[in-house]
């Protein structure tokens, strides 16, 4: 029996690297959607959501070598769009955070009364999460909002477990103490 | 056992071993009030995040999907000019003959100019995915190796590269695009732009990441 030929190895060695470059856009693409919703419970509304959810795919690409294909991406994302909102924080001056999201009050257009609904629902809770702490927001979103096990949120904002719950916790006591009220 | 919030609250999110579990559950079972506070827990846990989930479920805005697809413009197909695999005096010197021979839309010398204001810090920061007035179209290396880029705006069009001085505009075309419209919808003044854009470059145009490492170099 005569010897196979080998695989012609230089060629896809090429598709390799080639289908790596894609799956890091691709895996990106897939995980945007939940992205855009944790750069939104960060921020106090939909364009300094998305504005952060591009500062953060930005440094992503920049970074893409530092990504370990086959790691979990949601995490390496949560985690440099986390950082890249705490640096924003430290640029800017913070405006009085009693505002409504402009999206609350207008461009209703043809929605139904249940989109209306959930509108105000999303202004009320942002409103809420946007008086807490830095520190008890970036929790809560990561663990209420975007359904983090505690390890998980722990290692995204990298600080023990009894931290994160301690922030937690607080947190959540302000949200029910607040939107208890305006319930 | 002392029962305290940060407990419940575990308790209430799935996150406690099976034996702390049983504790919480014999202490709700003598106290209300543990198990409202409970209660309270899971309804602010889905309360948060059914108001976040709409935003899962609309489609991403397309400036930041953009900058995940390689290619925000598509270029007309590359003219085979030269083989790649002649030699690189060669290819210099046939690009040299075509650029002076084929290049009608070039300023004659000396009318050349340099982008300001408002133009030149959109080709010094604006990416090819972002909005603005102009937008960038596209960015590449020209055959000098110098950074250019493509731009479209409500005043003009145009090519521009970098040079020592900033961006001097190779060509400019009166503005092809009223403002506000979706330059992303390629216009048909942008073909003759885009070819000669083609005709200038070395290589591939620059992909996302490719534009913000050379931005952060000061494109230089």
């Amino acid at each position: 029996m005569g010897m196979k030929r080998p695989p012609a190895c230089v060629s896809s060695a090429r598709r390799d690297i080639g289908a790596t470059l894609a799956r890091f856009e691709d895996e990106l693409l897939e995980i945007l959607p939940r992205l855009r919703r944790f750069a939104r419970s960060l921020s106090r509304d939909a364009a300094d959501g998305d504005d952060l959810c591009q500062v953060a795919i930005e440094k992503a690409l920049n970074a893409r070598d530092q990504w370990q294909p086959g790691t979990r991406m949601d995490s390496w994302m949560y985690r440099i769009t986390r950082n890249a909102w705490i640096d924003q924080g430290r640029a800017r001056t913070r405006a009085a955070q009693t505002f409504l999201p402009e999206e609350a009050g207008v461009a209703i257009g043809d929605d139904g009364a249940h989109a209306i609904e959930a509108r105000l629902e999303l202004a009320l809770v942002q409103r809420a999460m946007a008086e807490l702490p830095d520190e008890q927001r970036e929790a809560v979103a990561l663990v209420l909002v975007e359904g983090l096990a505690y390890k998980e949120a722990a290692a995204v904002l990298d600080v023990p477990m009894g931290t994160l719950t301690s922030r937690l916790v607080r947190g959540r006591q302000a949200l029910l103490a607040r939107m208890g009220e305006a319930a | 056992m002392t029962i305290d919030d940060s407990l419940l609250m575990a308790y209430a999110d799935g996150e406690l071993d099976p034996i702390a579990a049983k504790r919480v559950e014999q202490a709700m079972a003598n106290d209300p009030a543990l198990e409202r506070r409970v209660a309270d827990h899971r309804a602010l846990r889905d309360r948060m995040a059914r108001a976040f989930s709409p935003i899962a479920e609309e489609p991403v805005p397309d400036r930041l999907a953009a900058l995940l697809t390689n290619t925000v413009v598509v270029l007309p197909p590359r003219r085979p000019r030269v083989s790649p695999w002649w030699p690189a005096g060669a290819v210099a010197a046939g690009l040299a003959l075509s650029l002076g021979l084929a290049a009608p839309w070039r300023q004659s010398p000396g009318s050349a100019d340099h982008a300001g204001g408002a133009l030149g810090e959109a080709l010094d920061t604006r990416l090819a995915a972002m909005d603005g007035d102009p937008r960038v179209l596209v960015s590449f290396r020209n055959q000098q190796g110098a950074y250019c880029r493509v731009f479209a705006g409500s005043a003009r069009d145009g090519i521009a590269c970098r040079d020592g001085e900033g961006w001097r505009l190779v060509r400019t075309t009166p503005g092809s695009h009223a403002a506000g419209t979706d330059y992303r919808q390629a216009a048909s003044g942008d073909a003759a732009l885009l070819n000669a854009a083609q005709a200038m470059m070395a290589g591939d145009p620059l992909d996302a990441a490719g534009e913000i490492r050379a931005r952060q170099r000061g494109w230089r």
